[in-house]
C-alpha cells in the first residue's frame, strides 16, 4: 500500500474517478424550456437579453442543482466572452460576481439551513473560479473567498460530513494548484487543518479518511497522483 | 468594528448597502480597521448577520500586501468592481510590457527632445521616450486608460476608425489618442484628453437628438460639434443593446454603452 503517513488505512471503499465533463457541453437540460431558450440566445447573442435577469437564473440553477454547480463556469464564461466580443461590456459578469457576493456573504446561514446547497455553493464559486478568466489570469477577487469556503469545509463539523469532505476534495483537485500559486501561505495553513484532522480527529467516516489521505498525497505529488497511488485509491485491491 | 457607510448609488450591484466607504481616508497608508487589525481588500462592509463572518478572520493573514493589491482594490468592495478594476490593471501592465518592447525595437521616430517647461507642445506624441522614462505608475495609468476607455466606447469613435484606418491619418486633422505612457503633469494630460475628445465630435452621428448627449465624463457639452456633412446615416449595433439593457446604460443615447462607468476615478 502505498501511503504518506505510514498510518494504515484498511480500505473498505475505493474512490471513483471523477465525471469526464467534456460532453454535453453546458448541462442546461435541467433548465425548463423557457430558460434553455433565454441562455442559448444569451451565448449568441448577449445584448438581446436582459443579462441580470440571466446571472440570476443561473445562480438560482447552480444552487439546486449539483450536477450544474460543476460545470456552470464554462457557459459563464462564453456569455462573458460573447458579451465582451459583441458590444465590450461586462453586465453580464458583474452581476454574477456581485450576485455570487451575496451568497457568500451569505454561506452560513446556508450551511445551516442545506447541507446540499452549501456545497453547490462552494461547487460554483470554485466553478467559476475556474473557468472566468481575465485576461487569462484567475480573478484575484475570488482567491480568499475560495480559501473561506474551503477552511469552512476544513473545519471539524464539517469533516464528519462526507458530502462536504467530497466536495472539499473535488475543488482541489480541480483547482488547487492555481490557488496555491495565488496564495501559498493559506494553502499551507489549509493542508495542516486537514492533516489535523485526518489524523487526530473523531468521527470520521472510512470513506472521509480516505478522501483526505488521498488529498494529502495529491498535494505532496505536486498536485498529481504517482502510479502506484492511483491503483491504490482508484482500483479495486484485494488487501 | 465600526465602518463609516457612504451611500453610494449602483443600481444593477445588489451586493446590500452596508459598503465601507471608511477606507478611502486610508489609502495612503495601512488599512486598519477600529480594532487595530489590518484590512484587506476583501474585507467586506458588516451587515447585520455576518457576525460568522468574524469567526473567519483570524484564519485571514495579517496582512496580504501583494502588488496585486494596492491601490485601487482598497476602495472596492464589491466583486463585480474589483474583477474589473483587476481586468483594466493587467491591461495596463500588458499594455506596458508591450510598448517596451515596441520602444526598444525603435519603432518610433527617435528625435531630440527639446527641454522645455512641459507644455505640450515640445513633446511631440511622435517622439519616442527612452525606455527607463516612461510612465510607470499604475494608479496613472489606470485613471489614464480609464479616461481613453470613455473617449473609445463612443459611437463617435467607432465610426472615426471605421472611416480612417491608422495609416491615412493625417496628423493635426485626425485626432489621435494620447500616449499614457509618456510622462505628463496631470493638466497637460487632462488636457490633450479634452481636445482628443473635441476633436472626435467630429465624428459624431448626424442630427440624433441624442448625439450632444455623449460620454458622461465629457463636459464639452457646448462647444459646438462639426458634423461632417458626407455623413452616411449609419446606425450602430448598440442602440438596441443600450434599450434594453437600461440598467447599466448611462444615457440611453445612441453612446455605447460603457464598461467602467462605474468605476471610481482615483
Amino acid at each position: 500500500m502505498s501511503v504518506c503517513t505510514g498510518i494504515l488505512v484498511s480500505k473498505h471503499c475505493v474512490l471513483k474517478r471523477m465525471e469526464d465533463s467534456s460532453k454535453e457541453e453546458y448541462r442546461i437540460q435541467s433548465f425548463d424550456m423557457e430558460t434553455q431558450k433565454l441562455l442559448k440566445t444569451a451565448l449568441k447573442d448577449p445584448g438581446s437579453v436582459d443579462l441580470e435577469k440571466v446571472s440570476n437564473v443561473i445562480v438560482d440553477q447552480s444552487l439546486k442543482d449539483q450536477v450544474f454547480s460543476k460545470e456552470a463556469g464554462r457557459i459563464c464564461f462564453t456569455i462573458v466572452q460573447a458579451e465582451a466580443k459583441q458590444s465590450s461590456s461586462s453586465v453580464f459578469r458583474r452581476n454574477l460576481l456581485n450576485r455570487l457576493q451575496q451568497e457568500f456573504k451569505a454561506r452560513e446561514d446556508t450551511r445551516k439551513k442545506s447541507t446540499q446547497e452549501w456545497v453547490c455553493l462552494v461547487s460554483f464559486i470554485c466553478n467559476i473560479f475556474d473557468y472566468l478568466k481575465v485576461n487569462n489570469m484567475p480573478m484575484m477577487a475570488l482567491v480568499h473567498p475560495v480559501y473561506d469556503c474551503l477552511f469552512r469545509l476544513a473545519q471539524p463539523d464539517a469533516l464528519k460530513n462526507e458530502e462536504e469532505v467530497d466536495c472539499l476534495v473535488l475543488q482541489l483537485h480541480r483547482i488547487g494548484e492555481q490557488l496555491e500559486k495565488m496564495n501559498l501561505q493559506r494553502m499551507d495553513e489549509l493542508f495542516c487543518l486537514l492533516r489535523d484532522g485526518f489524523l487526530l480527529q473523531d468521527g470520521l467516516s472510512s470513506l472521509g479518511r480516505l478522501l483526505l489521505l488521498e488529498i494529502l498525497e495529491f498535494r505532496a505529488g505536486s498536485w498529481t497522483l504517482s502510479e502506484t497511488a492511483q491503483k491504490y485509491y482508484y482500483s479495486e485491491v484485494t488487501d | 468594528m465600526s465602518y463609516t457607510h457612504k451611500y453610494r448609488r449602483d443600481d444593477d450591484c445588489k451586493v446590500d448597502e452596508n459598503r465601507n466607504k471608511g477606507s478611502l481616508r486610508w489609502s495612503h497608508c495601512r488599512k486598519r480597521g477600529a480594532d487595530g487589525s489590518v484590512r484587506g481588500p476583501q474585507r467586506e462592509a458588516e451587515s447585520t448577520q455576518s457576525s460568522s463572518k468574524r469567526e473567519h478572520r483570524p484564519q485571514r493573514p495579517e496582512s496580504f500586501t501583494t502588488p496585486e493589491s494596492e491601490g485601487p482594490v482598497s476602495r472596492i468592495r464589491n466583486w463585480g468592481d474589483e474583477v474589473e478594476a483587476d481586468e483594466m490593471r493587467t491591461s495596463v501592465r500588458r499594455d506596458m510590457q508591450r510598448y517596451r518592447r515596441r520602444i526598444l525595437a525603435g519603432e518610433f521616430v527617435q528625435r531630440e527632445r527639446k527641454t522645455s517647461s512641459g507644455s505640450s507642445d515640445s513633446r511631440d506624441s511622435r517622439d519616442s521616450p527612452a525606455p527607463g522614462d516612461i510612465e510607470t505608475d499604475e494608479t496613472v495609468l489606470m485613471r489614464r486608460q480609464k479616461q481613453i476607455n470613455y473617449g473609445k466606447n463612443t459611437l463617435a469613435y467607432d465610426r472615426y476608425i471605421k472611416e480612417v484606418p491608422k495609416h491615412l491619418r493625417k496628423p493635426g486633422i485626425h485626432p489621435r489618442t494620447p500616449n499614457k505612457f509618456k510622462k505628463y503633469s496631470r493638466r497637460s494630460w487632462d488636457q490633450q484628453i479634452k481636445l482628443w475628445k473635441v476633436k472626435l465630435h467630429a465624428w459624431d452621428p448626424p442630427a440624433e437628438e441624442g448625439s450632444d448627449l455623449q460620454a458622461v465624463e465629457d463636459f464639452d457639452f457646448d462647444m459646438e460639434c462639426s458634423v461632417d456633412p458626407e455623413i452616411e446615416l449609419q446606425y450602430p449595433k448598440s442602440t438596441s443593446a443600450s434599450s434594453s439593457l437600461p440598467q447599466d446604460s448611462c444615457t440611453g443615447t445612441p453612446s455605447k454603452m460603457m464598461k467602467l462607468d462605474e468605476l471610481e476615478i482615483a
